[in-house]
């Protein structure tokens, strides 16, 4: 009974893969390393923000103010929100003194513009920011909006906007303190104005601050988040989950003496070559998958944290890191592929790794542009190995839908991948890998060679 | 099977390849060989004569550069696959995988031979016992001594029942007692009917087993036949004289100076 290429494709792949997890450092890179990295490093950005924080005490911003024709900027507008709250009643003086007491002054130079600007206005004052236009005196940081009666009077309607760049921490901070200065300040207005026409508090209308708008218009929330951290770190934990069993499953079987035995199987050498490749992508999809399971148990862990200690509200997009797998699985053939076939033209396990080393980086940096900020998917960075993946995996992950480019990229990589698993299967059929006999040459290493192709 | 019938038919093998330092390399040239089935064979000659460059292309794990081989009745460059079937090899470098139990290996093989699933464990329980690897049966192969692992390679190589064994210097690193347990299983396979091509260094080992014995240097055969036939055409007695004999000869008549 002879055995089908694809069941002994399966065979051959399905022992490499029992022989893998038994050795300890396979096992490290490709699901010790994948589950135990988030929460090492969610810990390590929680004791990152806690720094953060405390320098953003410290840290000046501004403010623009501007007020619709039918609101007028309170006199005391500015000075209240430049300095840090106080309270009048008992309670609120208490909380404020232990407020002041836990941070250090917190500067906001706030400017009221002379005159009133439309909404339209405040969102292209503050424009410039999000457009990276060069900053000058006047452009502030985040611009709060006054709207109908403001905050002394009695009237309803009355409210305020704050407008903010998420993608600025000078303009989030700035946010942050006008949302906690300006309710205690016009809570004061309300408690004098009441005082004034001899009412209670509560029979007037409070001011209402909306919820602050975010002119970085699709960067937002978890899914911002994720794009800038996940791209880069799917390509890492692709690259060394397929790290370990490329060389293993060459070089390492070489150094064994165990090559030999696995060409004797009564099998197709391609059967042989396509079950080691499967192996290590197989590998390498572990490790991206556990690397994405880790990935959304810790930061959920992280994000519900935050939920309750702050007014941090973000999801996790579950749908938008689904939707890069298709992807992903490409990418770790066409990684699994080029690693194999490298360490395939080494003698010694040693000699693999040291040349994986400079191969890892070649996927390394080009993935670091995935954390450049402003540059997005386009048609010719499609054909851009590395670069598209990360790419595509951003602009996935913020949720754009981008069909032209996905399947350009998608087309790249497939091509990419066919033609390194052809390599790869060339390189490992190489006959003077089999043997001692014959040293090799720069092209015959990749089976580029002039000599009879070994036995199928 | 006909006893007289040949198992293992080369002719006029070659096998060159390009060394960036040495150049171009001619490790065989064009070499003929016969081996019977049910016969022992022993291929003697001295380091880089092609022993071991013939065996690897008898056993498919090289393609000749030129000249054809048949093993078993299969042209080993144009079915590969079924010449693999039909063989069992064995050298110093088919070593074993470390991670795998010993039973987990023969499993493996038997496999991908193709034999189904029952009569594959019960063959794998056979050669447990026959080999007496029980003991390791299930521990790593990492684990075994060299006298153990030599058993659980000579299990793989003959868990299909292959017509033809080839054994590259299959003592050589052993101790006494595991070394005496390979001479004793080869003297067993001529019993079975199984051809045995076998190359050694170990002139004793030749004398004491092989029916017929090959003689080659730089890539050809120099002489083959029975120990008597070859003591006749040398004029000595002894396989060390005969070797020595015929291997002075071949350097002088190719030029090259005597060690």
């Amino acid at each position: 009974m002879n055995v089908s290429l694809w069941r002994a494709t399966w065979i051959v792949a399905w022992k490499e893969l029992v022989a893998a997890f038994r050795d300890r450092q396979t096992t490290l890179y490709t699901i010790v390393l994948p589950i135990a990295m988030y929460p090492f490093l969610f810990w390590a950005l929680i004791q990152g923000a806690l720094f953060v924080q405390g320098r953003e005490e410290q840290t000046e911003v501004r403010l623009g103010v501007s007020a619709s024709s039918d609101a007028e900027i309170p006199a005391g507008l500015t000075q209240a929100l430049s300095k840090r709250p106080t309270l009048p009643t008992k309670a609120s003086a208490e909380t404020s003194a232990v407020h002041a007491a836990e941070k250090p002054i917190a500067p906001m130079v706030v400017e009221a513009r002379g005159e009133p600007l439309d909404e339209s206005g405040a969102r292209s004052w503050m424009a410039k920011r999000a457009e990276k236009k060069p900053k000058t005196a006047e452009t502030p940081d985040a611009v709060l909006w006054l709207h109908g009666p403001g905050p002394a009077s009695d009237a309803p309607e009355g409210g305020a906007n704050v407008y903010f760049d998420s993608s600025t921490s000078h303009s989030d901070i700035a946010k942050k303190r006008t949302l906690s200065r300006l309710p205690v300040y016009a809570e004061s207005l309300r408690e004098e104005r009441a005082r004034a026409v001899g009412r209670e508090i509560d029979e007037l209308d409070p001011f209402r601050i909306d919820e602050p708008k975010d002119i970085a218009a699709e960067e937002h929330g978890g899914a911002f988040l994720l794009s800038l951290i996940l791209p880069m770190l799917l390509v890492v934990m692709t690259v060394i989950g397929a790290f370990y069993p490329a060389v293993d499953f060459t070089a390492g079987e070489r150094e064994r003496n165990t090559a030999e035995t696995t060409l004797l199987l009564p099998i197709p050498r391609l059967a042989v070559h396509q079950g080691k490749i499967a192996a290590v992508c197989a590998c390498a999809v572990l490790a991206t998958a556990l690397n994405l399971f880790a990935l959304a148990l810790s930061a959920g862990h992280l994000v519900n944290m935050l939920r309750d200690e702050s007014e941090l509200d973000i999801a996790l997009p579950i749908a938008a890191m689904l939707s890069v797998v298709p992807l992903a699985l490409l990418f770790a053939v066409f990684v699994s592929a080029v690693l194999t076939s490298v360490a395939a033209t080494a003698k010694t396990f040693k000699e693999g790794q040291a040349l994986l080393g400079p191969v890892q980086m070649l996927f390394l940096f080009p993935a670091m542009a995935g954390a450049i900020p402003g540059l997005e998917l386009s048609v010719p960075l499609c054909f851009v190995p590395v670069v598209n993946v990360v790419l595509s995996f951003r602009a996935m992950l913020k949720g754009q839908w981008l069909p032209l480019e996905y399947s350009l990229t998608a087309l790249t990589l497939l091509v990419l991948a066919a033609l390194s698993v052809w390599i790869a299967l060339r390189v490992l059929g190489r006959e003077s890998l089999i043997s001692s006999s014959g040293k090799a040459t720069f092209w015959s290493r990749f089976g580029f060679e002039r000599t009879r192709k070994s036995n199928a | 099977m006909n006893t007289t019938e040949s198992a293992i038919v080369a002719r006029g093998l070659a096998k060159s390849y390009v060394d960036p330092k040495r150049g171009r390399v001619d490790a065989l040239r064009g070499l003929d060989l016969e081996c019977k089935q049910g016969e022992i064979f022993g291929l003697l000659g001295p380091n880089g004569a092609g022993k071991t460059t013939t065996l690897r292309i008898l056993a498919t794990i090289l393609a000749p550069t030129a000249g054809s081989a048949m093993v078993a009745g299969v042209d080993v460059t144009k079915d590969p696959l079924e010449a693999r079937r039909r063989i069992g090899f064995l050298s110093g470098t088919t070593g074993l995988y470390p991670r795998l139990t010993p039973r987990e290996t023969l499993r493996y093989f038997g496999t991908l031979h193709g034999i189904e699933k029952e009569k594959l464990e019960a063959r794998v329980e056979e050669l447990i016992d026959t080999f007496s690897i029980r003991d390791y049966a299930d521990g790593r192969c990492e684990a075994l001594s060299t006298g153990q692992k030599q058993r659980v390679s000579i299990a793989r190589a003959v868990l299909h029942d292959p017509a033809v064994l080839i054994l590259d210097e299959p003592t050589t690193g052993l101790d006494i007692l595991a070394s005496s347990a390979m001479i004793e299983f080869i003297d067993a396979a001529r019993g079975r009917g199984t051809c045995v091509l076998f190359s050694t260094h170990v002139l004793s080992e030749a004398e004491r087993l092989c029916d017929r014995i090959g003689i080659i240097h730089r890539g050809t055969l120099l002489a083959s036949g029975t120990l008597d036939e070859l003591a006749q055409a040398t004029g000595k007695e002894w396989l060390e004289d005969i070797f020595l004999a015929l291997d002075r000869e071949a350097r002088a008549s190719n030029g090259v100076p005597e060690r």
